[in-house]
């Protein structure tokens, strides 16, 4: 990776792929930031003008309106508890999971595929599914958000893969140490998929932060509720369109002000934007396979 | 014949002595294996399998308070009505185009993106980069769809009147059939292709530098080694998330197009998904809605099991 | 069977347990063991020994219901403990955001363990279960109570699921409907309110070519419509065409869209498009930003409830404050068929009391007597508007909010009034603004005008079906016929196809059942 080799031909293609992934990125994050422009704006900007960068007078109304309560703040601390024990249980059971079934030796593993690609594709359903979970006793718990998401099919699979594809020398060697296979998931295979973990737990912990629809199936507290449920409700109420509301009583319910929509979203994304960030550095290149060889 | 059978059995009892000790001692040598695989294995059958008789109420008019046990059986009945639904054959057209618009589109999309991406060198604008294309994965798509119709919209959406202006005609794009698909497409590229590059990238990421340096060191340009070091390297990554989006080849992800569907584009947006919608959540007939689900499953688990075994005999990895 | 079942879940939980505890002891414990060591709380209030409690004691009543807002009152909100003080209950409110609450209504089906009070649409599932003995018909007992007993024939008649009614309706307005108009300009061009449709149409014509904005641009259009096509629905009304269904003249029902006042209601919608005095992007326009057009001053007209009229009047006036209203709102124009107008169900959902929860007549006479409570001016005012001297002030027989409430005080109600059946006596409203009078003179008119669909309490087994369907067929055909993309023989074709895709076999069953239910 030597810029002095690079060939005209290689800096244009330099050139032209700095300025397609720059505008891409401003595409990408324009709309995102009218949301948070538009969070600091006035209602009547907020219908006049259709789309803005820089609101004309801002303010925080929006935001001293969403913390006036407890709710935003009691469910953010809901949506943190969840999402750090979810990934973490996630992650758990995940990856023994795909360690053990990435031995192509292990007897039974064959079955064991199959039951878990089966499951993928034909699922009970959302009665059944609760019924389940009614029955362990587990309704209005974490337990009963966090335990039936445990493992997803489709990441175990490809954590499975990469397993796989790690040099099969590294466990020998750890083995004739004198190490079990936990061991050598412990000491060996973990440390080395260091990239793997950030990215299954960036996966894990996104899909808990988003998830809206177990909290609502399966929290009947609304204190317990997290903060995608407020938010969501927020968006869609909003998005309800005069004639709908032709159901409710005229006298009391207001849709949320857009601009209380739009800081209810910023609230509930930034959190977890932030997240990718300081996972990035697990993202760099080569930092695992060549130092240990080496 | 008593004898006969207890003779046989004996022979087969002695048969099995060795091949049980010797899955004993496998079972004994991987033991941490095993522990290791209860409880992914518990949860499967706990919270996959223990509900999986939902999957039987396709065979049933299944009423919830009424449950599994006290609903009518009514056999293929439901099957029946979906496949001579008059409407059968433009559902399963809508839908095949778009799923395969989808393949070859959209599933790309994050591929490039990350083999751009893993060309830039100045790690501060490849981190900046990386965080705003993954940005729009959190937008929900109800905003999504609000805001392609601001920018749409013939009365004065920005990007219409921008098209107007450089090609001369206005084009209805949220009311055209011809520009539905693509419209689908756009939004599903901007808003998941950033994500979608996060698991390339991680991929990229396992590949040994020395690799890189021993190739710059044959003279090899950056386009070899585009095309001999990291495209392999994901190579296995890719195969895999193909395969697996095969079992899902008949979801077109139901909210989006149910938003972006009106009156004047039904023809071509009416998916499996949304007739599902129609006719099972609204008027909830969940029989009939798990009945379709069950013929999308089953299309899914052939074309997985399907393409897994192309993908041995390919000499390839497969999902297992 | 049943002791098999309590086994099987002792043991998988037991499993559950162990694998927890294994994983634990594989990674070091990462201690998420939190959710499952929790007991799982009471589900919903099992009533105690009714026969031996005395009467002083509060009964137990748990109730679920539909959430609009995300700031809700605490079980210690003391409007909700002035409300168990008033009926002597003790209750437990669960909310369920109304985005999701039909998935919630279906799983607590078929959980079998309900609350006391669900509130429920005649939805499918909630019929079956009705048929299957799950909730009490209450028709029989509402004479017996004070409020109840001044229910509405039509709205129970509505309410009702195979002529017998589970639930106690949840009433609102009937004739609710009201056309809003920009006053600002009906001013500035001198124009009276319209009494025909062709004087609506006029209007119309002069919004959009005699710049009635005074700006000297060409920048203004007649109504705005959206994607949800309520305001066609509610215009084809005007003209004659029946709510729904409509009577044949040979005592048969048939469907509106099988009617000429249809189609003429239609020419009309097709004309208005032509000449530009409807939005030209309606059928795509997102509802979410269907007011804005009208506070913007680029469209004029809006076809929908009445009281919209107000919430456009806020927002302009927050734009820039004027004295008088900026809006209007009348009823609708006399059609060829005389004065008519489309009317709301006159009810939304129904408060219906379980039978797993309350097993005898005694106990359900108890939570009827709390349903008939919540119709005193007390509660409602109570639940709608929170406490006197906390929340609002009376002034001269008016509600009059108190401004700037903390929103952690205003949480104390909110959301209360969705349990409200509004059966009862009239209780004082907020006080009378211009535009809250008129917008209350048309809705009190409007009673007169509104024509009743005579289908609206069968249950149909194809509309269950295939409903959704039929209706797209025809709402599709007519936004079509509206833009000029088909024209009459289109309409007769996809009518056609209606027919053929089920639409005859739901006008042979909706006529069978209405026999039925005229003997």
């Amino acid at each position: 990776m030597n810029s002095k080799h690079d060939s005209i031909g290689e800096k244009i293609f330099d050139g032209f792929n700095y300025l397609f992934l720059g505008l891409l990125a401003l595409v990408t994050v324009l709309p995102f930031i009218y949301i948070i422009a538009g969070s600091f704006a006035t209602e009547v900007e907020l219908i006049e003008r259709e789309f803005f960068i820089f609101p004309r007078d801002p303010s925080i109304a929006a935001y001293q309106y969403i913390f006036s309560t407890d709710t935003v703040s009691r469910s953010i601390v809901n949506s943190v508890i969840i999402t750090i024990a979810g990934t973490l249980v996630n992650l758990a059971f995940t990856f023994t999971m795909a360690y053990s079934l990435s031995r192509k030796d292990l007897m039974g593993r064959n079955i064991m595929m199959n039951l878990v690609i089966f499951s993928m594709l034909f699922s009970g359903g959302m009665i059944p599914g609760y019924l389940v979970v009614k029955e362990l006793g587990l309704l209005d718990t974490y337990a009963a958000v966090i335990l039936p998401g445990a493992i997803s099919a489709f990441n175990m699979i490809i954590i499975k893969n990469f397993f796989q594809e790690l040099p099969p020398g590294l466990e020998e060697s750890a083995r004739i140490d004198g190490c079990t296979d936990l061991g050598v998931l412990w000491r060996i295979v973990l440390p080395l998929s260091k990239p793997i973990l950030a990215t299954f737990g960036l996966f894990y912990a996104v899909g808990h932060w988003n998830n809206f629809f177990s909290s609502l199936l399966f929290l009947n507290d609304h204190e317990k509720w997290p903060l995608q449920v407020i938010l969501r409700e927020i968006v869609m109420l909003s998005q309800m369109a005069a004639g709908d509301m032709s159901n409710l009583d005229p006298n009391f319910v207001e849709p949320p002000d857009q601009s209380v929509k739009m800081a209810v979203i910023v609230v509930g994304t930034l959190p977890i934007l932030l997240v990718y960030p300081f996972l990035q550095k697990h993202f760099a290149k080569g930092v695992l396979l060549g130092s240990i060889k080496g | 014949m008593n004898t006969a059978l207890r003779s046989e059995s004996d022979a087969s009892i002695r048969k099995a002595i060795p091949r049980r000790r010797r899955w004993l001692s496998k079972l004994k040598k991987d033991k941490w294996l095993y522990i290791l695989l209860m409880p992914g294995l518990l949860y499967f059958l706990v919270f996959k399998y223990l509900p999986m008789w939902g999957v039987l109420i396709a065979f049933q008019n299944y009423q919830p308070f009424l449950g599994f046990w006290n609903s009518e059986w009514v056999g293929f009945e439901h099957f029946q009505n979906f496949f001579a639904n008059p409407d059968f054959f433009r559902l399963l057209r809508n839908t095949l185009i778009l799923a395969v618009y989808d393949l070859v589109f959209f599933f790309p999309a994050p591929i490039i993106l990350a083999l751009l991406l893993n060309e830039v060198r100045l790690a501060f604008f490849k981190r900046v980069v990386q965080t705003m294309v993954y940005v729009p994965h959190f937008v929900s798509m109800v905003i999504v769809a609000s805001m392609t119709y601001v920018f749409l919209t013939t009365s004065g959406g920005v990007i219409h009147e921008l098209v107007s202006a450089i090609t001369g005609k206005s084009i209805n794009f949220l009311a055209d059939t011809s520009w539905f698909r693509p419209l689908i497409i756009l939004q599903m590229m901007w808003k998941d292709s950033g994500w979608g590059t996060i698991i390339f990238l991680a991929a990229l990421a396992s590949v040994d530098m020395e690799q890189y340096e021993a190739a710059v060191v044959d003279g090899a340009n950056r386009f070899q080694r585009l095309i001999y070091i990291t495209i392999p390297a994901i190579s296995s990554t890719i195969i895999i998330l193909l395969i697996l989006r095969l079992g899902s080849f008949l979801d077109n992800g139901f909210e989006q197009i149910f938003l972006m569907t009106n009156s004047l584009n039904r023809s071509v947006a009416d998916v499996f998904d949304t007739y599902v919608y129609f006719v099972g959540i609204t008027q909830g007939a969940f029989s009939y809605s798990t009945a379709i689900g069950l013929f999308k499953s089953v299309v899914g688990i052939l074309l997985i099991y399907g393409s897994n075994r192309l993908a041995k005999r390919f000499g390839r990895e497969g999902i297992f | 069977m049943k002791r098999d079942q309590s086994r099987l879940r002792k043991s998988l939980a037991l499993l559950v347990m162990s694998s927890v505890l294994l994983l634990s002891a594989c990674s070091g414990g990462n201690g998420n063991t939190e959710g499952s060591k929790e007991s799982a709380p009471p589900q919903s209030a099992q009533p105690s020994d009714s026969g031996q409690t005395p009467e002083e004691e509060p009964y137990k009543i748990s109730i679920m219901m539909q959430s609009f807002d995300t700031n809700l009152p605490g079980a210690d909100s003391p409007v909700i403990k002035q409300l168990e003080e008033y009926t002597n209950t003790d209750l437990d409110i669960q909310f369920v955001p109304n985005s999701s609450y039909p998935d919630k209504v279906n799983i607590t089906l078929a959980s079998g363990q309900l609350p006391t009070i669900m509130v429920v649409d005649k939805s499918p599932s909630f019929i079956s279960a009705a048929r299957a003995g799950a909730f009490w018909e209450v028709g029989p007992y509402l004479k017996d109570y004070p409020n109840l007993s001044m229910a509405n024939d039509i709205v129970l008649n509505n309410s009702s699921i195979d002529g017998k009614n589970y639930g106690v309706y949840r009433g609102r307005v009937l004739g609710r409907m009201g056309l809003t108009l920009n006053q600002v300009w009906m001013d500035n061009l001198g124009l009276q309110p319209p009494k025909t449709i062709d004087e609506f149409y006029n209007i119309l014509k002069a919004f959009k070519e005699k710049d009635p904005d005074q700006d000297g641009k060409d920048d203004t259009y007649g109504i705005v419509v959206t994607k949800y096509a309520g305001p066609w629905d509610i215009m084809q009304v005007w003209f004659g065409a029946p709510n729904g269904w409509g009577d044949d003249g040979s005592g048969n029902l048939v469907p509106t869209h099988m009617t000429p006042e249809y189609r003429e209601a239609l020419k009309f919608f097709r004309k208005l498009y032509e000449e530009g005095l409807v939005n030209e992007d309606f059928a795509v326009m997102d509802s979410a930003v269907w007011n804005d057009p009208f506070v913007n001053g680029e469209a004029g007209a809006f076809v929908d409830v009445a009281d919209n009229a107000r919430r456009l009047n806020a927002s302009m006036q927050e734009k820039e404050p004027r004295d008088e209203s900026y809006t209007s709102v009348y009823q609708a124009p006399v059609g060829p068929k005389g004065h008519r107008d489309m009317p709301t169900t006159g009810y939304a959902g129904m408060l219906a009391i379980s039978k797993s929860a309350v097993k005898t007549e005694e106990e359900l006479k108890k939570v009827l007597a709390f349903i008939d409570k919540l119709g005193d001016v007390e509660m409602q005012l109570l639940l709608g508007y929170g406490v006197e001297g906390t929340h609002y002030d009376m002034v001269d027989g008016y509600i009059v909010p108190k401004e700037n409430l903390e929103p952690a005080v205003l949480q104390q109600y909110n959301g209360l009034n969705q349990m409200l059946p509004f059966i009862g006596p009239v209780a004082p409203t907020l006080e009378q603004t211009p535009i809250n009078n008129m917008i209350a003179e048309v809705q009190a008119a409007n009673e007169k005008i509104v024509v009743a669909n005579p289908a609206q309490p069968l249950v149909s087994e194809v509309y269950a079906q295939k409903g959704q369907q039929l209706d797209n067929i025809i709402a599709d055909a007519r936004i079509q016929y509206i833009v000029g993309q088909i024209d009459d023989a289109g309409l007769d074709a996809a009518i056609k196809l209606w027919r053929e895709t089920g639409g005859d076999d739901y006008i042979e069953e909706i006529n069978k059942l209405y026999k039925e239910s005229q003997q």
